[in-house]
Parts: C-alpha cells; sequence; structure tokens
C-alpha cells in the first residue's frame, strides 16, 4: 500500500504526452502523501520503452511482458494488470483518459474491487485522511464535481493537459520485470483484423479553423478549407479544419474533427471558430489555445466571451475577404 | 440459429442538447438543475437502433432495462414505440445517487433475475456524467465478454461480430454470446418515433414491472452513493475579447494581421 | 337517289361482328368495374352525392379543356383536337348504329351533314394525334415519357382513323354515289382506287377497322386512355367535395383513408409530367419527380385493392425510394398545372405520413427537428426561453392569461422569434403598428408554434398536439385576432386547424387596411427599383397575390417588375415543407433559392421584397452563396414600408 502505479501508454514506440503529464501528476501526489510513484509498461518487448520512462525520477519502472501483451488487447491488458496491482497492492493507480485507459480502467477497478472516477481535470490530496479527491466536470462541462471514493486502490482516469508534462532526470528508476500469470484462456474477444482510416490528428495542428452549426451548407466547409491553405502558406505551420458536434451530428465531418467534451480535446497556438455560438462542452476542448478568433452573427454569444478577437460578421462575407487579404 | 434475446440498458437523463444558460448549479445543495425535459441518453438510444436492427433481420426480443429513483415511464416508453418488446424498471429511492459500480451491480442483477439473454447492449457513457463505466463493469459482473465503442453491430453463427472504433480507424472483433458491446453514435440515431404511436402506447394499459431492491437481493450494504463533496460552476473561462469592427474589408484587413502575428 | 348508306354493306357473318363487341365491351365494362371497385376499397368512407354546380364546372372543364390549355397552348390544341375528333366520331358511330337498327334517320341532308361531321371528326383526330406525337418524339418535349403504352396508344388511334378514312375511300370508289364528294377526303383518295380493286379489299378492310375501334373500346381501361372517364370523374368529384380554401396536405390520422376526388385523381393521371415541368425541386436538379410520386402512390392503391393487381400492362412502375418523398417543399406549383386538379399533395402527405409512422426513413436532420419541437415547441432551439428575446427593449405589451381585454395578437412564429435575420421583420411590422397606434401584444415566451412543420413532414400526431395546444392557449388568453409574420402560421391556422375560432390575418393584409383606412401614409420616397417574390403559402395557397403589391405600390418612388414566375406561378424559394430544416442533405444539382435569386437579379430589380421569414431566410442566403451581395437586397415588406414611414 505504498506507492502510486501509472500506466504508461506510447504510439509506435514513443512515449505518449499523456504520460508525461501522468508522471508529473503521480510525482506531486507522491510528495505530498510521501510514498514513490511508479509506472507499468505493458506490451511485448518493452525494454527501450521501460529505459525512457525510468529517465523521469520515478521510483519504480515496472516491466509487464508477455506474448499475449502484443499490442492492445483489452482482455490481456485488464488481466495483466489485474495481476500486477494483486502483487504490488497500489495505493493509488492513475491512467490517462485516452483510449486505452477508458476501456481498461473500469474493468480493472471491477476486478480489483474498488471505485474509479473516470476523466479528472484535477487530482488532490484530502489532508484529514490522505484519500484521493478528483474534480471531474459533469452535465456537458456546465458542472464541476469535486468527489471521492472509497476502495483501494484509489482509481482515476485523467483528462489530457491537467497536468505539465514531466521533464527527464539524470537519476534512472529501478526496472522491475514481471511476467504476469496469464494465458490464451484470458482472451474471449478475438481481433479479426483492424482497418486502418485516415483519422485527423487535430492536436497536432499549431491552427484549427472550427465551424460549428453557424455554417449553413456543406459545401463552406471549402472556404474554411482554402482560408486553411492561405494561413498554412502565409505562417508555414500545419493548420487543420476541425469542427462543433453538431456538423458531425449532420454528418457532414467524422468525429476525429469534432473539438469538444466528446471529441478532441486541444491546445493549439491559434483557433478560429467561425460559426460557433460557444456550447460548454466545445468551449473545454478548446480553452486552452493561446489565441481564440471567434466569427459570429451574433455579438452576444458565449464564444466572444472566451476569444482574444471576435468579428460579427458573416462568414460567407468575411473568409472570402480575409482571402484576399492573406495572400496580398 | 435461435432468436437472440437482447436487453438494453437506457438511462433517463436531462436533455444534453439544452444550452448553457439553462444549466443552474446550486453550490450550497450541491445539486445542478437543468431546465429541460428528461430524454433517454443518446448513446443508448444508438443501443436500442443497434438492438431494433438485429431484430429487424434475426427476429428476437429486446428487453429495455432503465433503472434510477423515479424513471418516467412515459420517456421509457419510446422504446417499446421503437421497437423493444419490454421494459422494465429498476425503481427504489436507494438507487437515487449512486456510483458507477453500484449502478452496475443492480443492472447486474436485474439481468442474472431475466436469466436467459444473449447480448447486452448499452450506450459508450451517459450523457450527464459522461462517466462510461458502467457497462464495462457489468461485463465483468456478469463475467461475459465485453467490446466497446461499437460502430456497427452482427450477430451470425452464435457469435456478436463488431466493428468498433480505435484511434487508427476501426477493428473488426469477435466474441461468443453472450456478451457486452457499449454503443457509439456512428450506429446511428434511433429511428424516429411518431407521436401517435407513443400516444396509442401511453393510452393502452401496459403492466411495466417496477423491481426495487427487495426484488433483487436486498443487498443495500452493496450500494454506494456517489460522495459529491463540492459542486461548482465552470471556472470563467472568460478573456478580454478585441472586437474587430468596421466594413468587411477592414475587419478583413485587421483580422488579416492577427493571424500573421501568430508566426 | 337519296344519300344514304347501308351499314354492312359487303360484310357477312355479321353476327361475328356482334359477337366481337359484345366482348370488347364486355372487357371494358370489366376494367371501368374493377377501377370502380378500387375506388370504393381505397375510400370507403367517401360519400358521393348529386351536386348541380359541380357538374356544371366538370362539364365546363371537360368540354372547354381549360385545365388542359394552362400553361401549354400547343398542348392544348393537340388535347382540343383530339377530344372533339374523338367526340364526333363516338357520337356518328353511334347515330350510325341507332340508324341502321331503330330508326332510320340519316337521309338526304342529315347524311350529308353526317358524312362531311365524320370527315371533320376524322381529320380532327388524325392531326391532333400527328402533333401529339411530334411534340413527343420528334420536338421531345423534356416533360413527355417514352414508355411502350405512350407509343401504342397514339399510333392505335392513329391507325383506327387512316383505316376509317381508307375504308371510306374504298366504299365511295366502289359505289360511286353521286353525293360523294361530301365526304371530300374519302373521295379524293379514291380517285385514285379502281372500282374493281375497291370492291374486293373492302370486306377485309371493314374487319381490320372494325378490329381497331372495338380493341380501342376494350383497352381504355387498361391503358392510359381510363383518364376519359378518369378525368370527367375526377372533375365531378373534386367539385362536389367541401374542401378549405387552400390545398390540403395531409389527412387527420395516418390511419385515415382518402376521399374519392383523391383516388379518382390518381387514378386519372396519365403522365403528362406538367407537374414535374413545374417543380421547382425537379427544376433544381433534385431527384424528385411529382409524377413518379403520384403513379407509385395509384399504383400501391391498386397492387393493395384490386383483385387483378395493377392493369395498367404497357405501363411499368418505375420503384421510388423512401428518401424522394422529403424533397417535396409542398409549394402546390404542381397542383397549380395538373389538368385534374390532383398532383402530388395526397401522395406526398401519405408517403411522409407512413415513414413517419414507420420510424425508419425519416432523415437525421428531420428527426432532431421533430424532437425539438415536441420538446421545445419550435424546431430552433433545444430551449423555450428564448422565445419572445428579440423584443427586449421594444416596449412591446405582452399579452397576459385571462386577460379581460382582447386585442389584437401578433403572432411571430418560430423562424421569426429565432433566426436573427428574420427577427427583423417583427421588429419591424411592430415598429409599423406602434406608428399606428394600433393597439396589440405578443406572447412572448409563452407562445406555442403552430405545429406547420409537424403537419408539412406528416408527424401528424405531433401536428395534432401542437394544435390543440394552440387553440387551448388562444383560449385562455381570449386572443380572437391574430396577426402572423409567417404565411405558414397563417395558413395552417386558417386551413388546417380543425376549428378556428379567431380571425387570423397575415401582416400584408393588415399594412394593406391600415393603408385603406388611411392610418398608414408611406411618405418618404424609396427610389428603388423592386421586385416581388410571392411565398408559396401567401400566393398559390391562399391566393392572396395583390395586398402585398398593392402595398408596394403605394410607396412613392418604388418601381415594381415582375419576375417571369410570378403570381399563381411563383417559384419556392425551397424552404417549404420542412426543406428549411433538412438542411442541405437533400440536394440537388441547383438550390432552389439561387435560381429564385438569380430570377430575381434578371429583372434588374434592387431590391427582392418577400413576406415569409422563410422566404426571407432562404433568398438572403443565397444572395450570398451566389455573390449577388451588395449589387441587391432582400427585404422583407415591412422593413420597406417602415423605410418610407420613419423619420
Amino acid at each position: 500500500m505504498s506507492e502510486i502505479l501509472l500506466l504508461v501508454e506510447s504510439k509506435d514506440g514513443v512515449l505518449d504526452k499523456k504520460t508525461l503529464e501522468l508522471i508529473r501528476g503521480a510525482s506531486g501526489l507522491g510528495k505530498e502523501l510521501g510514498i514513490g510513484a511508479s509506472a507499468v509498461v505493458v506490451g511485448n518487448q518493452t525494454a527501450q520503452l521501460a529505459e525512457e520512462v525510468a529517465s523521469f525520477g520515478l521510483a519504480k519502472v515496472y516491466k509487464l511482458e508477455h506474448p499475449l501483451l502484443e499490442g492492445f488487447k483489452p482482455d490481456a491488458w485488464v488481466g495483466a494488470l489485474e495481476w500486477l496491482c494483486k502483487q504490488i497492492a497500489p495505493r493509488i493507480v492513475l491512467m490517462s483518459h485516452s483510449f486505452v485507459g477508458k476501456e481498461v480502467a473500469p474493468r480493472l477497478a471491477c476486478r480489483l474491487n474498488t471505485e474509479l472516477t473516470t476523466d479528472c481535470l484535477a487530482l488532490k490530496i484530502d489532508p484529514n485522511d490522505g484519500a484521493l479527491v478528483r474534480t471531474k466536470p459533469i452535465y456537458g462541462g456546465n458542472a464541476i464535481a469535486a468527489l471521492r471514493c472509497e476502495g483501494l486502490p484509489q482509481m482515476v482516469t485523467v483528462r489530457k493537459n491537467a497536468f505539465e508534462p514531466a521533464e527527464q532526470v539524470t537519476a534512472k528508476s529501478d526496472i522491475f520485470d514481471m511476467a504476469p500469470a496469464i494465458d490464451e484462456s484470458i482472451l474471449r474477444v478475438k481481433s479479426i483484423k483492424t482497418v486502418p482510416e485516415q483519422v485527423v490528428e487535430l492536436d497536432k495542428a499549431n491552427v484549427v479553423i472550427s465551424g460549428g452549426r453557424g455554417i449553413v451548407d456543406k459545401d463552406d466547409f471549402q472556404m474554411l478549407t482554402d482560408l486553411a491553405a492561405a494561413i498554412s502558406k502565409a505562417l508555414g505551420n500545419v493548420v487543420m479544419i476541425g469542427c462543433s458536434r453538431p456538423v458531425v451530428d449532420k454528418c457532414w465531418m467524422t468525429s476525429d474533427r469534432q473539438v469538444g467534451l466528446t471529441g478532441t480535446i486541444i491546445a493549439p497556438d491559434a483557433y478560429v471558430a467561425v460559426g460557433i455560438s460557444g456550447a460548454i462542452q466545445h468551449l473545454v476542448g478548446m480553452i486552452r489555445s493561446k489565441k481564440i478568433v471567434a466569427i459570429n452573427t451574433d455579438p452576444s454569444c458565449n464564444m466572444f466571451k472566451v476569444a482574444d478577437y471576435g468579428v460579427v460578421a458573416d462568414y460567407k462575407d468575411l473568409i472570402p475577404a480575409l482571402l484576399k487579404k492573406l495572400e496580398g | 440459429m435461435k432468436e437472440p434475446q437482447i436487453i438494453v440498458c437506457a438511462k433517463q437523463i436531462p436533455d444534453p442538447e439544452a444550452p448553457f444558460s439553462n444549466v443552474t448549479v446550486n453550490v450550497e445543495k450541491k445539486q445542478v438543475l437543468v431546465d429541460a425535459p428528461d430524454v433517454i441518453s443518446p448513446y443508448d438510444e444508438n443501443a436500442l437502433e443497434a438492438a431494433i436492427r438485429i431484430k429487424e433481420e434475426l427476429g428476437g426480443k429486446i428487453t429495455v432495462l432503465s433503472m434510477g429513483r423515479k424513471v418516467s415511464d412515459t420517456v421509457l416508453r419510446k422504446t417499446i414505440a421503437a421497437g423493444a418488446d419490454a421494459l422494465i424498471l429498476l425503481e427504489d429511492p436507494l438507487f437515487e445517487g449512486l456510483e458507477s459500480n453500484s449502478v452496475a451491480y443492480v443492472l447486474s442483477c436485474a439481468i442474472k433475475k431475466i436469466v436467459a439473454y444473449d447480448l447486452v447492449l448499452t450506450g459508450r457513457q451517459a450523457g450527464d456524467w459522461d462517466s462510461g463505466q458502467v457497462g464495462l463493469i457489468l461485463a465483468e459482473m456478469l463475467d461475459i465478454p465485453c467490446i466497446s465503442m461499437a460502430r456497427s453491430i452482427k450477430i451470425h453463427d452464435g457469435a456478436v461480430v463488431v466493428e468498433k472504433t480505435v484511434p487508427v480507424g476501426y477493428e473488426v472483433v469477435e466474441a461468443g454470446l453472450p456478451a457486452l458491446v457499449t454503443v457509439s453514435n456512428e450506429v446511428g440515431e434511433l429511428r424516429y418515433v411518431a407521436r401517435s404511436k407513443m400516444l396509442g402506447l401511453l393510452r393502452r394499459p401496459m403492466p411495466i414491472p417496477k423491481w426495487g431492491l427487495k426484488d433483487l437481493g436486498d443487498n443495500a450494504e452493496r450500494l454506494k452513493k456517489v460522495q459529491l463533496m463540492e459542486l461548482a460552476p465552470p471556472a470563467d473561462m472568460g478573456r478580454a475579447c478585441t472586437i474587430i469592427e468596421g466594413s468587411t474589408d477592414e475587419q478583413a484587413a485587421r483580422l488579416a494581421a492577427v493571424l500573421k502575428e501568430l508566426r | 337517289m337519296t344519300p344514304q348508306r347501308a351499314m354492312f354493306w359487303k360484310i357477312e357473318d355479321v353476327w361475328l361482328f356482334y359477337v366481337i363487341a359484345f366482348i370488347a365491351l364486355g372487357l371494358f365494362t370489366v376494367g371501368v368495374a374493377i377501377h370502380i371497385f378500387v375506388w370504393r376499397k381505397s375510400a370507403p368512407h367517401g360519400k358521393t352525392s348529386f351536386s348541380w354546380p359541380a357538374l356544371k364546372h366538370s362539364l365546363m372543364d371537360i368540354f372547354l379543356g381549360l385545365r388542359v390549355f394552362k400553361g401549354d397552348i400547343p398542348a392544348g390544341i393537340a388535347h382540343f383536337l383530339i377530344f372533339w375528333g374523338f367526340v364526333i366520331l363516338t357520337i356518328g358511330t353511334t347515330l350510325l348504329v341507332v340508324d341502321d337498327h331503330l330508326y332510320h334517320f340519316l337521309l338526304g341532308r342529315n347524311h350529308l351533314v353526317f358524312e362531311v361531321s365524320m370527315e371533320i371528326g376524322g381529320l380532327f383526330l388524325s392531326a391532333g394525334i400527328i402533333w401529339a406525337l411530334v411534340r413527343r418524339y420528334i420536338q421531345r418535349v423534356p416533360r413527355l415519357e417514352h414508355r411502350l403504352e405512350d407509343a401504342i396508344v397514339p399510333l392505335w388511334l392513329l391507325a383506327a382513323a387512316f383505316s376509317g378514312f381508307l375504308l371510306e375511300a374504298l366504299r365511295l370508289a366502289a359505289q360511286r354515289p353521286p353525293w360523294g364528294n361530301w365526304s371530300f377526303i374519302g373521295w379524293a383518295i379514291a380517285g385514285w382506287i379502281p372500282q374493281g380493286v375497291a370492291e374486293s379489299v373492302y370486306p377485309d378492310l371493314w374487319w381490320g377497322h372494325a378490329l381497331l375501334c372495338l380493341g380501342f373500346i376494350a383497352i381504355i381501361p387498361y391503358t392510359k386512355l381510363f383518364h376519359v372517364i378518369g378525368a370527367p370523374a375526377a372533375y365531378y368529384l373534386h367539385h362536389s367535395e367541401e374542401k378549405s380554401a387552400g390545398a390540403s396536405l395531409a389527412p387527420m390520422e395516418p390511419g385515415d383513408s382518402l376521399n374519392p376526388a383523391d383516388v379518382a385523381v390518381l387514378d386519372a393521371c396519365m403522365r403528362c409530367g406538367r407537374c414535374v415541368q413545374a417543380c421547382p425541386s425537379n427544376g433544381a436538379g433534385e431527384p424528385f419527380s411529382p409524377r413518379d410520386f403520384v403513379q407509385a402512390a395509384r399504383h400501391s392503391l391498386w397492387l393493395e385493392h384490386s383483385p387483378a393487381g395493377d392493369i395498367r400492362f404497357l405501363s411499368k412502375q418505375r420503384p421510388i425510394e423512401d428518401k424522394a418523398a422529403w424533397y417535396c417543399t409542398t409549394c402546390a406549383a404542381c397542383l397549380e398545372v395538373c389538368p385534374v386538379y390532383g398532383a402530388t399533395f395526397e401522395a406526398i402527405a401519405r408517403k411522409r405520413a407512413s415513414l413517419v409512422e414507420e420510424g425508419k426513413g425519416v432523415p437525421d436532420l428531420m428527426n432532431q427537428t421533430l424532437e425539438r419541437l415536441f420538446n421545445y415547441d419550435n424546431p430552433w432551439v433545444s430551449s423555450k426561453r428564448e422565445r419572445g428575446a428579440w423584443a427586449k427593449g421594444l416596449d412591446i405589451p405582452v399579452l397576459k392569461a385571462d386577460g379581460k381585454e382582447s386585442q389584437l395578437c401578433y403572432f411571430a412564429g418560430c423562424t421569426t422569434s429565432f433566426d436573427a435575420r428574420a427577427q427583423e421583420i417583427a421588429k419591424a411590422f411592430c415598429g409599423i403598428l406602434k406608428h399606428t397606434g394600433v393597439s396589440f401584444g405578443i406572447m412572448a415566451d409563452k407562445e406555442p408554434c403552430c405545429g406547420d412543420i409537424a403537419r408539412v413532414t406528416g408527424e401528424l400526431g405531433l401536428f395534432q398536439e401542437k394544435m390543440e395546444n394552440c387553440l387551448e392557449l388562444f383560449d385562455k388568453y381570449s386572443i380572437k385576432d391574430v396577426v402572423t409574420s409567417s404565411p405558414h402560421c397563417f395558413h395552417t391556422f386558417l386551413n388546417e386547424y380543425s376549428q378556428t375560432p379567431f380571425r387570423v390575418r397575415h401582416y400584408s393584409s393588415v399594412l394593406k387596411e391600415l393603408m385603406a383606412e388611411g392610418r398608414l401614409k408611406p411618405k418618404n420616397p424609396v427610389n428603388s427599383t423592386v421586385t416581388y417574390h410571392d411565398p408559396c403559402y401567401l400566393g398559390r395557397h391562399n391566393r392572396n397575390f395583390e395586398e402585398p403589391r398593392e402595398v408596394i405600390g403605394s410607396i412613392p418612388g418604388i418601381k415594381l417588375v415582375e419576375m417571369s414566375h410570378h403570381g399563381s406561378e411563383s417559384l419556392c424559394c425551397g424552404g417549404g415543407g420542412g426543406r428549411m430544416w433538412q438542411g442541405t442533405d437533400l440536394r440537388g444539382e441547383a438550390r432552389m433559392s439561387e435560381i429564385r435569386i438569380r430570377e430575381a437579379r434578371e429583372t434588374g430589380a434592387d431590391i427582392l421584397i418577400t413576406t415569409c421569414p422563410l422566404c426571407l431566410v432562404m433568398l438572403e442566403d443565397a444572395l450570398k452563396t451566389v455573390g449577388l451581395e451588395g449589387k441587391m437586397k432582400v427585404m422583407d415588406l415591412n422593413e420597406l414600408v417602415l423605410q418610407s414611414i420613419e423619420q
């Protein structure tokens, strides 16, 4: 009962930025509680990744290796993590509120007979009894709840950007090889094939231009695309097109472009909101953008309240004019 | 094969489409007040649509389970009007404000009481707390295979074949029955339910079983509530907004300058 | 010798002719009986009664053929020739039978008149058919189809007419009667035929002609020729039906049966395609054809009720996608031109009602819109709170429930209440009312939705609820006099509610009245050329074409020019029938609103005036998308009037 365990995630061998944030968060909580923060790397051949994780000043790094853990098979991962948690009995378990965390955390919590809070914005320790206090948005972000839960380990999934990413230190953490007692019988869902689709990764963009309910015609997104091309040309950076949920509901855009609570949460250098009124569930997805520009016909809309620059205009007039100015 | 028995779990929540201005947070009472009618959580509607499509293809029976302290059968009867065969309400004052684990426990008791089922469908998350836990925990409690984030669900040869959304695209997975699948919006919207159908149902007396904790093992110690310490309105996200005025041309020129500064 | 002729000259086995005639008439009777059977089954509760004015009106429609001339004079002339040719020949042949069997009266002068009339009849018929064939197959008029029966039916008739002339020529060539030249066409041909040949060929050709004519009678109920019975029946049933001022889109209950007039209209459709030509959706290249819809509706009635299936064996029914039902804007342009007063309304209404009932075929956006309408009493936003927000700061009296004083209620309606552009209509109209000192009030956030969208999209249960809610609220507020912003609300209150226990006007009528009373006097000149777009639900549905034009005309300095489609031929903006809420998920090659705005621009007008919030929003939007902004303005009539009275 004396450590904080966090789950490491990576993509193509590269450590996920959300994991670095978790490391920072876990270290902070560990200091407060006077216990160590450890990480678990799950997979088949994870030596290199474990080495990298070991350079962030954690107490321990567990290398949970098994051929069945190759790729992400939820059944195997949950089983292996259950085994590990029963071995080391952590006091707190942290995961990112990511594709992996969303699936693994609830099932693991159930198997460990504890409660879980998902999608936390902030974590702190209750000074009275050392319990983990979790801050979580509810009702689409219209309210912020502070909760505590019973059971051990104390388990949460954490939203992206909740902590600053950790930085590397000179000291290396100890790496422990762990061989989970799992076998084929653990797999109850068979993967037949994975079909890659072109997926837009909005969080890789420097500038995101988003359209919302105010865009009256699907074809008008071409204007946004033209604007993106012009900005990209003028600034020499990555500009992508996003949208708010009504646009996805109309099937004009795929959900990978959706910015907001049920879409992607981003913090680009600049966010240009076109015809987005600013429902809170959208705002939480882009509020950390460095500069926010709002274009809307309704001067009283929420988007103007959170923007740095606002233009009260119809996008159909403004964007063509803007294109000329950017090109000129 | 035999006709599949499908259970769909549906939660009643205040309409999540309600605009921002209709939601108020009572900090003292630690309550969120939403000035909006109750609806079925949108992802749960997707789950029901998926179930109805399976039934259209293979026949079978759809049972909808809904739990809460006070479940409105006028809201939930929509599921029957849309194509479900039976509705069971899990209603008890003790069911108010339960945390996810306990909710899944009550649902699992109810499902075990139903005995025969092939497929359990839930929404990927509820539209109020967005926790996304109940479906996954329920599968653990029922000890059946679990598939999340489905965008298409088919049953054949005693197995369920699901296309699940994954970060790089989608993955086709298969599991034996019975199984639990959590459903995402890509499945498609619940078909429209005409008012005349709803009214016809409301006029017709229909026995809707209501099961309380007593009917489900009477294990009150097992139920735990959400421990809400504080409730606050969202932090003010406001910034000092510079409104760019002038003619369209002037607005465009100034906005272009702002954008170019980003370099 | 007295001019006369023997009916069965040189014909043996006359009994065979009677057997064949009996069979032909039998087929005809059975066919017609099946039609009547299907009508009765399709409209089991329909009552028909005798009405002299309806009969008179129908006879005018039949014999003057005005509905056929309307909008297409060449087609009208072709039809006129075929119709009268057919009538003359039918009467003539009947007289010949009477003459032969009952009373021998076609003697001397009577016979000569008869012969000349028959020549003219034959000439009319042949000319009409040839013209019709030329239009269909050589000119290739776009609205005309090229199905098998479209060729067989006219060619059959033409063969009958030609064989008649030839037969006559043979008879004249053989007999050489002194009065022969009265049959001027036959006589001319006879000159070329040697007497011996004529006598020997005559009997064979006689049988050929008889078979063509009898066969023609037999196929009437089994081809599009049925319209010779169906159309008159449709006219009579249409004129004798009690109906509201506008065209009703939907029956009150989805399970309701059709009424006899609707059934007759569907069955009388002969695929002329005038509806297709008039349809703005079809014109914008959308995959929708009113004709196909009517035919599909007719076909489904036959499949449902006919003991013999669909008996129109020469015209295969093409399948129609469910989605097609959502294209119709309910603009009624098709209704205006349909020769049998029918077109798509009933068919669309039924299809939509059944899709809504079934649930599956409702497009996602419409599904969301109807849910919103149910939960929030408007199709626009998921909240009731903001209705009436447009009136903030304008100092407009808000009506109170149980208010003792009954005064004029301005019913803004959903689109005017929620759309930023359309809100200007309400602001301007209230400005005018205040200026003229009219006492009025609004219901603000208590204002209900009239239910029009539910009705036009076939959600009849929801419409019923909205209607009951509205009537209850109006009663509670003691509202007796309503002026609407939208022609859609106006139409719904006036023509679609089961009762309208209050006076209802569209604002354009109120403006006109205020001017007539001298309370509203536009004085500031508006030196512009304007054109006026007739909203479908004010114009075509409620025949108010003049009042808005009179209001425009009374503004000093203004010049009103008309678009090529105006008045009853006005083109829809594309926003009606629920299309406003379909987004661009239903799309064609062009947008209806863009077609309309371009037409407005062609008049050279600076301002396009309209009197409907949906038109205003659609057209203003199109103005931007076609890049005419700055060159032209779209304004509501109120805004124009306000400009002319403001200081």
